[in-house]
């Protein structure tokens, strides 16, 4: 045995990172007053210069295996870790101010979010069991202390403990589950597992599948393991919230797409229900519950188990070879278009909590008179989210039941039905928020916050509603990055 | 073999007693307390699968490291170390208790059905898959990425706790 193969080259935006993040924590440590106003900038310049990597690896084009086939870079992960470094970025944008005016550690902040982006980029590579759950714990664990980072809010602490509790018994359980495939499959390896499938004993590896499975349902809080999100959304201060909702969410359903792809996939009968019924659920009970709320962050909290719904439909229905490759490409398009709107409403939540120091769909009354800029953008991300067209939310949803359709199966057809009922569903609470911006007067709230809306915020809304415009008017850009990333595979 | 079956079968007998009385114990330190045993007992069972290192890892980092935190936890935090029986009773304890039992349930089946009758045949050239040499051989060849990020996670963990514990 040799030293083993390093590929500089492929684990640069890694190491980029790690080194980023050691730099801020130092940075930080000893200078202290400059340190402050360093701090942020070195955490948004660091997700930067990891994305210069990611684009010359896909420049280079060539697939990378290390470790046996443990660590791959392929188109597939270069998609997402360059949609991971984007993410990360927002996110430093939207928390700047947020984390800046409140009485928070700033350093010990973007060390934690360089952190958990780190464990979503490696993610995007792992293609063993081990460094799975690795990655996924890397994403969580900083999020966790993030939840709770508004030490002296009650509803902030119990955010967090919430959050951890459920997070930790999920990872437990997905363990068990990885455990049990590893004794059936005698290897780590995702394709390994693939090839094997369960060997002699299909039963025990469908329950297996389901622990695995089960896990990961709960980090992308999907029906019924959702009942987390609400209260964690709400608790935690804002930009970890939206980061939460998007960037871990998407780490987990990276983390479901990879395992399904190349470790379950010859064996659909297990996961396939298992992921029908997820979708189904969080569609269902995501948009009812959402249809309720009066404060638009546990409204979006729903609205995101719904998405996470949608989201799952084209897995569910991809179980044989032909649907396969429509079917994953539709989980990729949506996730990339789910984050760049769901971000972006965020952003204008925050920009508006800012103003009038509430998180209630009734503060938003008038924005449309008072701040129409805003109410412009919180519009398009609103109209995105609910899928109608210019806006990219309609491209997702496109390409959803396109995946729905190429799978024609019964058991796709009554999941496609579903969806497209609960879309309508859904116009209702976007709609509502809506209405409140543009069509009544604003509402008296006596303590108001600053009207201005400051300018890492506006650069935060500025990419995402390029994104969402570009891509819904121009969806063949993004098509052809969910057509790459499935050359390989 | 059987000397390893009923070694196997008394040390899983105190695990399970133990793991009960960790969540049965009104007082914390006894729960730490019975902690000890179970993850002895888990030490002991890799030993008898002949995983040798692990064993004394589990020994190490558990028993003395793990423990001797949630001790020194209990007394710097001075929170109440004894509840009154019956106080930390969960109200939907009954519920709990069927899904936990048909989890066992379906498990133990799938596990029997899938494993049952399988005999384990130990050889000496197994002993060196158990051994320091071998593990840290696959951690720092095979496994050297997980356990590179495992340590920012660690740190990660530990900057995370000083920040929220810090009284300001």
């Amino acid at each position: 045995m040799g030293t083993p193969y390093f590929d500089y080259h492929a684990l640069a935006p890694v190491i980029v990172l790690a080194a980023v993040a050691l730099l801020a924590l130092v940075v930080d440590f000893v200078w202290k007053d400059g340190g402050r106003r360093a701090v942020p900038q070195i955490a948004g310049i660091g997700m930067l210069l990891a994305l210069i990597p990611v684009f010359t690896l896909a420049a280079d084009g060539e697939t990378r295996v290390m470790f046996g086939g443990a660590f791959v870079v392929d188109n597939y992960a270069l998609a997402f870790a360059g949609f991971f470094l984007i993410v990360g970025y927002v996110a430093v944008l939207l928390s700047y101010d947020y984390i800046d005016e409140g009485d928070y550690y700033r350093g010990e902040y973007y060390v934690l979010l360089l952190t958990s982006v780190l464990g979503m980029v490696v993610l995007a590579s792992a293609r063993d069991l081990i460094t799975i759950f690795v990655a996924i714990e890397t994403v969580t664990l900083p999020t966790f202390v993030l939840a709770g980072w508004r030490k002296h809010d009650i509803r902030s602490n119990e955010a967090a403990i919430k959050y951890f509790i459920i997070g930790v018994l999920s990872s437990a359980v997905m363990l068990y589950g990885m455990s049990l495939i590893f004794g059936l499959s005698n290897s780590t390896l995702l394709s390994e597992i693939g090839s094997v499938a369960g060997g002699d004993n299909p039963a025990l590896f469908a329950v297996a599948i389901f622990l695995t499975l089960a896990g990961f349902a709960f980090k992308v809080s999907a029906v019924p393991f959702h009942f987390w999100a609400p209260d964690t959304y709400q608790g935690a201060p804002l930009p970890v919230t939206a980061f939460l909702s998007v960037a871990s969410k998407a780490a987990g359903f990276v983390a479901m797409l990879s395992v399904v792809a190349l470790g379950f996939f010859a064996s659909p009968n297990s996961w396939q229900p298992v992921i029908w019924v997820l979708a189904a659920a969080s569609i269902v009970v995501g948009n009812l519950a959402a249809l309720r709320q009066t404060d638009v962050v546990r409204m979006l909290a729903y609205s995101s188990v719904a998405q996470g719904g949608f989201i799952l439909v084209p897995l569910a229905v991809s179980g044989d070879n032909d649907a396969a490759r429509a079917g994953f490409q539709g989980v990729l398009v949506y996730i990339l278009i789910y984050a760049a709107m769901n971000m972006g409403a965020f952003a204008c939540v925050i920009a508006n909590a800012r103003r009038t120091r509430s998180t209630e769909i009734q503060s938003f009354s008038g924005l449309g008179r008072s701040n129409p800029a805003m109410a412009v953008v919180f519009t398009v991300f609103l109209f995105s989210l609910a899928g109608i067209p210019p806006f990219a939310g309609w491209f997702a949803k496109f390409v959803m039941f396109r995946a729905v359709l190429d799978a024609g199966t019964t058991a796709a057809v009554v999941l496609g039905v579903l969806a497209a009922v609960f879309s309508v569903v859904a116009f209702f609470y976007y709609g509502t928020v809506i209405r409140r911006m543009w069509f009544h007067a604003a509402v008296d709230l006596g303590d108001t916050g600053s009207p201005r809306v400051p300018g890492a915020l506006v650069a935060a809304m500025a990419i995402t509603t390029t994104v969402v415009v570009v891509i819904g008017v121009y969806p063949q850009l993004f098509a052809k990055i969910g057509d790459l990333a499935f050359r390989a595979t | 073999m059987w000397e390893q079956q009923v070694a196997f079968w008394v040390i899983a007998v105190a695990m399970a007693g133990a793991a009960i009385g960790v969540v049965r114990a009104n007082n914390v330190v006894h729960a730490a307390l019975f902690l000890i045993v179970v993850f002895a007992g888990s030490a002991a069972q890799y030993i008898l699968l002949l995983a040798e290192f692990v064993a004394w890892v589990q020994v190490l980092i558990y028993i003395g490291a793990i423990i001797v935190l949630f001790l020194f936890g209990v007394m710097l935090t001075r929170a109440p170390m004894r509840e009154e029986r019956g106080k930390l009773d969960n109200s939907q304890r009954l519920a709990s208790a069927v899904v936990a039992l048909f989890l066992f349930g379906v498990l133990a089946v799938f596990l029997i059905d899938a494993f049952g009758g399988t005999e384990l045949r130990f050889r000496d050239s197994m002993v060196e898959v158990g051994s320091a040499a071998s593990v840290g051989d696959s951690i720092f060849r095979q496994f050297v990425i997980p356990f590179e990020v495992v340590s920012m996670l660690l740190l990660a963990a530990l900057v995370g706790a000083v920040a929220l514990a810090r009284r300001d």
